[in-house]
């Protein structure tokens, strides 16, 4: 055993390791990234590591290493189970034979984007047990049970964790790490359970799906996941309280005045398969229920259905009556408010003070944070592309606002932000170039563009530049690649440079796009305002066809960490008006005012020079560094 | 006994790097602690936040707001992004470090001066530490580290010093970069002694 300070994320990759994994592959996003981060930064012997393509493959790959018997983990965020889902269902048909876990990250309050989707109703669409651990270390130990349930009943599991516990640091135990047991790979060949030929093959396999889901139920219940704690006087309250909601459990019911003695407790760690057992245990004994879940009343539904059967008369306290909201992220102020409601409280000043704290006091003294709207780095590339599509826009002969320019995933959308103001939406990875041609068939007369990231291109924008090439559509895609997946913390994506990517090859996106055939395709550089700004506009001018313009260069941030620069700029203080034209057009985190002048925070500037080019009394100057 | 802390400022101010040494330290003292950033999506200059409880095993990550025994802010407008965390009475820590977005240095947006934060702040606790930045001394000639010079502070100046002792956090911070030991332990002295 050893004590660790160990994140949420961290604790599901080495859980995994004590487990024996031996595949473990994933796509990168915020919250869940950590995790396989981790990994790739441990030496694993006998082990395979990688950041996929997307969560599709990256599930798919799992699989199979499952299937061929070995324990295989896949993780994501929430937006990324979508992705994985087509070929999930079909696994969950088939069933596994070595043990595969899915760790999905979910973000109630939206933290980190995208969505405040509730990946539990995936699980009870999939009839899949999902493990949602409450705590850091629980999610060190329910790793390890998840594999053990999967190989029990022969499913993939889900393991679930929120924001909070994903990205959370705290000191936990852990014991030494196990590797991977050597054998041969199951080579089965049993077209019954391994393919979908045929509604009587695919019935049969429905049918083994929902008997697995009952097995894990029996395994689950037997090995105590889900823990009821029955108050000593019957009739009074029941609290159900769901994954991450159970760790502010004694907080509430402190600023609750609450006693830990008087109320039953159940602690929910599978809302699916539902815990039937302790659920009617807990309807048995209690007179009103409360239930703690954040997002949507799954667990508070099954209750109420199991309540109506067992003919129980009493309250459950929870969303549908109104009590507690289905958006957000849930703490003590939720549980507090949840008992309130079931007129347990006895210190109501407090958990009152808790439901009035938020934010009163500032709109009282009348005064408001300056807004701070996120924009790229210094030196980032992309702003040289967004200032290109502008500028290449007007020299075609349009307005901004009658231009259509999709967004997509990744740092490429922060054009959508102050000074540029340039993209209109944002949908999910690879969308730019369906919802483009969307407005061109519903008959933009002007120009259509795309935009995208290298690894979002990759990941799923492939399928819409192919439809646009195919169907002939009039559209200019742009590819900002910078060569890494960056906004989730800079991982490697399949056009990073080999040199980045030990063991792995470099996958030429110029080639890719060029072996698709579209009508026109010029690679430029971002840093090269004037050349990406006419290889822009030659393409907004084009009457017909698929114009594809790939700006390149590194993403600045990485090319900083290897001392790169690109030549030093500097102001002359005694030229600068103070016109502040350099920091309306550019944005530039490195520009400031001094007294009297632009400054420029050498520390920040890597010397790309886009301002230069805006002075207008020549104030900037770029030398070579 | 158990300390509640939330932490805000802005991206490349070090303010994660301030919860790292203090979950450190917790861990060599074997006090529970835990600690949860907030962070958006750009690389600096946007919003971050840490939360920190120190103390206590049985708690979530989150601090609910009105909550925090202590919230130190280590920019000026962002500390109107802790207050609501503030329980009443608590101890509100203002770095009142001025870090302008482009917006304001435009002109297109408003930014508090120090008298409006003050008296926001004063309307929950009258628990109030300022340290001006032009106050933070250089050591040789040279500017020492913000960030370590206000955990020196908050350590000397605040409730925290009951939980973790000055020795201990010098000592975690020196673990922590071995190579720039004499540096860091003059700024976190010299926010120690700031506290007077």
């Amino acid at each position: 055993m050893a004590r660790r300070i160990l994140t949420g994320n961290e604790a599901i990759a080495l859980g995994a390791l004590r487990a024996g994994v031996r595949v473990v592959t994933g796509y990168p996003g915020t919250p869940s990234t950590g995790c396989l981060t981790h990994l790739l930064s441990l030496d694993l012997p006998g082990r395979h590591v990688e950041w996929s393509t997307n969560e599709k493959v990256a599930f798919e790959i799992a699989a199979g290493a499952a299937w061929a018997g070995e324990r295989a983990l896949v993780t994501m965020k929430m937006s990324g189970l979508n992705v994985a889902f087509d070929a999930l269902i079909s696994i969950a048909y088939s069933g596994t034979n070595g043990g595969l876990v899915v760790y999905v990250a979910d973000d109630p309050g939206v933290s980190a984007g995208m969505a405040e989707q509730d990946t539990r109703g995936f699980a009870l669409m999939s009839d899949l047990p999902m493990i949602e651990p409450a705590s850091v270390a629980e999610a060190y130990a329910l790793t390890q049970e998840a594999f053990e349930l999967s190989e029990a009943v022969g499913a993939p599991v889900f393991l679930r964790l929120t924001t909070a516990t994903a990205l959370a640091h705290t000191v936990i135990e852990i014991e030494e790490e196990a590797p991977p047991t050597p054998r041969e790979p199951i080579l089965e060949r049993d077209i019954a359970r391994y393919t979908k030929a045929g509604a009587v093959i695919c019935r049969d396999q429905h049918a083994a799906l929902i008997e697995r889901l009952e097995r894990a139920g029996a395994w689950i219940h037997e090995r105590g996941l889900n823990r009821l704690d029955l108050s000593k006087q019957a009739g009074g309250v029941g609290i159900v309280a769901v994954g991450p909601v159970a760790a502010y459990l004694s907080e509430g019911l402190e600023a609750a005045g609450v006693s830990r003695d008087d109320v039953s407790v159940l602690r929910v760690a599978t809302s699916v398969p539902f815990p039937r057992q302790e659920a009617e245990s807990l309807l048995d004994h209690c007179g009103t229920i409360l239930v703690l879940e954040e997002l949507e009343p799954h667990v508070e539904r099954a209750l109420i259905a199991a309540a109506f059967e067992r003919g129980f008369d009493g309250r459950v306290v929870g969303k549908l009556d109104g009590t507690l909201p289905r958006i957000g992220e849930y703490g003590v102020a939720e549980v507090a408010r949840g008992l309130e409601a079931c007129d347990v409280s006895r210190v109501a000043r407090r958990s009152e003070d808790l439901l009035q704290a938020t934010g009163h006091e500032r709109q009282a003294a009348g005064v408001s944070p300056a807004p701070r709207p996120i924009t790229v780095c210094a030196g980032c590339p992309h702003r040289g592309t967004y200032l290109a599509i502008e500028a290449a826009i007007e020299a075609a002969g349009f307005e901004k606002n009658e231009v259509m320019v999709t967004g997509d995933i990744g740092c490429t959308i922060l054009g959508m932000n102050p000074p540029f103001d340039l993209l209109w939406n944002e949908v999910s990875m690879g969308s730019s170039l369906g919802i483009a041609q969307g407005y061109v068939h519903a008959g933009s007369k002007n120009p259509v563009i795309a935009t995208i990231g290298d690894s979002t291109f990759f990941h799923g924008g492939i399928p819409g530049l192919v439809n646009a090439i195919q169907h002939r559509v009039r559209l200019t895609l742009v590819v900002m690649d910078n060569g890494w997946t960056a906004m989730t913390g800079m991982q490697t994506n399949p056009g990073t440079g080999e040199a980045q990517q030990p063991g792995g090859r470099r996958v030429d996106l110029e080639a890719a796009i060029r072996g698709l055939g579209p009508d026109r395709l010029s690679v430029v550089d971002p840093y090269d305002l004037p050349a990406t700004t006419a290889a822009i506009a030659e393409s907004l001018g084009s009457p017909d066809g698929v114009g594809v313009v790939i700006a390149r260069r590194e993403c600045a941030i990485q090319v900083g960490r290897r001392g790169v620069t690109y030549g030093i700029v500097s102001v002359d203080p005694e030229a600068c008006i103070l016109c502040k034209r350099c920091l309306r057009v550019t944005g530039c985190p490195a520009l400031s005012l001094g007294d009297g002048s632009i400054v420029i925070d050498s520390a920040l500037c890597n010397g790309c020079g886009l301002c230069v080019g805006f002075c207008p009394t020549g104030a900037l100057r770029k030398e070579a560094s | 006994m158990s300390c509640d802390i939330v932490l805000v400022g802005v991206g490349g101010q070090g303010v994660l790097t301030i919860a790292d040494l203090l979950i450190l330290s917790a861990f060599e003292a074997g006090i529970p602690a835990t600690y949860a950033p907030t962070k958006g999506m750009a690389q600096r200059g946007g919003f971050v936040k840490a939360e920190i409880r120190l103390g206590r095993a049985d708690v979530g990550p989150r601090i609910a707001e009105g909550e925090a025994d202590l919230v130190v802010s280590m920019e000026r407008s962002e500390a109107l992004n802790g207050l609501s965390f503030l329980k009443a009475g608590g101890t509100f820590f203002l770095y009142d470090h001025v870090w302008a977005p482009t917006g304001v240095m435009l002109g297109a947006d408003a930014y508090p001066d120090r008298a409006q934060v003050v008296g926001a702040i004063e309307g929950v606790s009258e628990d109030l530490i300022v340290l001006d930045p032009a106050d933070v001394p250089s050591v040789d000639g040279r500017a020492i580290r913000p960030n370590i010079f206000v955990l020196g502070a908050m350590v000397g100046r605040t409730a925290l010093r009951e939980i973790l002792s000055p020795e201990l956090v010098e000592a975690t911070i020196a673990g922590r970069w071995p190579n720039a030991a004499g540096p860091n332990r003059e700024a976190f002295r010299a926010g120690l002694e700031a506290s007077g």
